[in-house]
């Protein structure tokens, strides 16, 4: 019996549907519309996100040391180092014979680079400290500290640049995506929740006398409320499919550019292909929310017994 | 009789929306099962508040209506819908769906009631039958004629086979042939054991009836008479029916 009025209520909501035709078509396309622009906006900035953590493992200050310091040495500035524990998070050591061995390692099949370092005759490389800061702003404090330290004699030359503009360009880019993303997103989510709180009041303002005549043949409140609710719920469920359809398109067309600026080396289109359910679920459960609650509003005030 | 358990009693029932406005006043009479009232008077006499008060559209601000000789001011809210089912309700304006066909409109009724799709094609047309619009199933309230859209109201106020059927001015926009129809229904329903109460200003109805009358007057009861005649008198305010046709449901 609960199935059989569950299935006409939600034939009832259906027919609304059909016959508010451009109406229901507005309410989607707002919706979808809405709907897009938040899973856009937040999908740039969980990916911005990805795409710094990644690049934030790429910068560090490399101190190298002129090539008569001395281990023992190095190891003291490094200690050094190693007790600001607010600005430094960690610094690795790296003999001169460890950088060779990975720079060949690296560009050991060139054939020029091998035959010149066959030349020099010794290993042209220093040793040196890579220090990786707890956060990113504090690169530039730490080479100035060891710029004017006691030390500043035995280092040959400091590289902490390396990889700052980027990380600073995509930096911006995540907190623009991520602000722009709430604001857009709530106005959206205002229009979208008000315009589906119109074409529900519509409806049911024209089944207003309705109302009254169902009730005196014995409908209740809920049966009554159920048509409005399922028509809410159509609303919210195809207008989640339609957004996710459109973000897959685009996160495909952006794929190219991206290629290998995620941390496992994928796109953003096989990150958004990776976390399409979460995203899906996500959009599907903001539509339905918003649709049936603005539904549940625009019905209160016609249903007293 | 005495030992007959009244189907409604109304106990010193009065209502008003505020001190000016008092629709009853201290209105008392009990109604046993499958007797044939009807309430006369003028407009405004306050016939339709008791009719509203017997299907709970409204609820006494003093004394108490009594359906079966449960308080009917004590239903929980939830049940109503329930309770509606037990009250079949024909009006003046016919209230029938627009959107739906005669067959739609009565089917509603036992839609709402969780019935099976089977035991509606069943039942609905073995009503429409009995109302005399076995022909009309699939025609809207637009396509047809007044006396025939009250016929489709009463046939879904019979659906449930309600105890009591409450009909106010059912023949208010009908002409003298199909109010002479929807009389003769409801006298057979009546037959049957339904209890009717028939709210009407029309006089050659309630003469030619001879059942109880109870008259109404400004809210209080002037008279009731087991087979009485019309004797509402025009009042002051003069006797104007009231202008609802079928295009404005």
């Amino acid at each position: 019996m609960k199935t059989l009025k569950l299935w006409r209520t939600f034939h009832e909501g259906m027919t609304n549907v059909r016959r508010n035709g451009w109406l229901s078509f507005a309410t989607v396309a707002i919706l979808s519309l809405s709907l897009f622009i938040i899973g856009l906006s937040s999908f740039v900035a969980y990916s911005t996100h990805l795409v710094l953590t990644n690049i934030k493992d790429k910068v560090n200050v490399t101190i190298s040391f002129n090539q008569n310091v001395s281990e023992e040495r190095i190891m003291e500035i490094k200690g050094t180092l190693e007790k600001s524990t607010r600005e430094v998070s960690s610094v690795e050591y790296i003999p001169r014979e460890q950088a060779l061995a990975e720079f060949l390692a690296q560009n050991g099949n060139d054939e020029s680079i091998r035959k010149a370092l066959e030349e020099i005759g010794e290993n042209p490389l220093f040793s040196s400290l890579v220090v990786k800061a707890t956060d990113p702003r504090y690169y530039e404090v730490i080479a100035e500290a060891v710029q004017s330290s006691s030390f500043t004699d035995d280092i040959s030359r400091i590289n902490y640049a390396k990889n700052k503009k980027i990380f600073e360009r995509i930096q911006l880019i995540n907190r623009t995506a991520t602000t722009a993303g709430l604001t857009l997103g709530s106005i959206f989510i205002a229009v979208a929740l008000i315009i589906t709180f119109y074409t529900m009041y519509i409806t049911i303002h024209s089944h207003k006398q309705e109302f009254e005549i169902m009730r005196l043949v014995g409908a209740s409140n809920l049966y009554m409320k159920m048509p409005f609710i399922f028509e809410g719920l159509f609303y919210g469920v195809v207008s989640s499919i339609i957004a996710s359809v459109f973000l897959l398109t685009v996160s495909r067309s952006l794929g190219p550019i991206t290629e290998g600026a995620m941390p496992l080396g994928g796109s953003t289109a096989s990150l958004f292909l990776h976390h399409f359910g979460i995203i899906f679920i996500g959009l599907l459960a903001l539509g339905i929310i918003l649709t049936t609650l603005s539904a549940s509003l625009a019905i209160r005030r016609y249903l007293k017994i | 009789m005495s030992n007959v358990v009244p189907i409604i009693r109304f106990d010193h029932v009065s209502k008003h929306f505020s001190e000016e406005q008092r629709v009853l006043s201290d209105v008392t009479f009990t109604l046993l099962p499958g007797e044939f009232l009807s309430l006369v008077g003028v407009s405004g006499a306050g016939k339709s508040t008791v009719l509203k008060l017997i299907y709970a559209e409204e609820i006494p601000s003093e004394g108490e209506v009594y359906f079966n000789e449960r308080p009917i001011s004590g239903i929980n809210r939830k049940h109503l819908p329930f309770f509606r089912r037990n009250i079949g309700t024909v009006f003046q304006d016919f209230k029938l769906l627009p959107n739906r066909t005669a067959f739609e409109n009565i089917a509603y009724a036992l839609e709402v009631d969780g019935r099976e799709t089977e035991e509606i094609h069943r039942e609905v047309p073995e009503i429409l039958e009995i109302v005399g619009l076995g022909d009309k199933a699939g025609q809207y309230p637009r396509e047809l004629s007044g006396g025939e859209q009250q016929r489709v109201s009463l046939a879904r106020a019979l659906i449930h086979r309600p105890k009591v059927i409450v009909a106010d001015e059912p023949t208010g926009n009908l002409d003298p042939v199909s109010t002479q129809e929807i009389v003769k229904l409801l006298l057979e329903i009546n037959s049957f054991g339904t209890t009717i109460i028939l709210a009407t200003h029309n006089k050659d109805i309630v003469d030619n009836l001879n059942r109880r009358v109870i008259t109404l007057e400004r809210g209080r009861i002037v008279s009731d008479e087991a087979s009485g005649k019309y004797t509402a008198k025009p009042s002051a305010a003069p006797n104007v029916p009231r202008q609802v046709s079928p295009k404005n449901i």
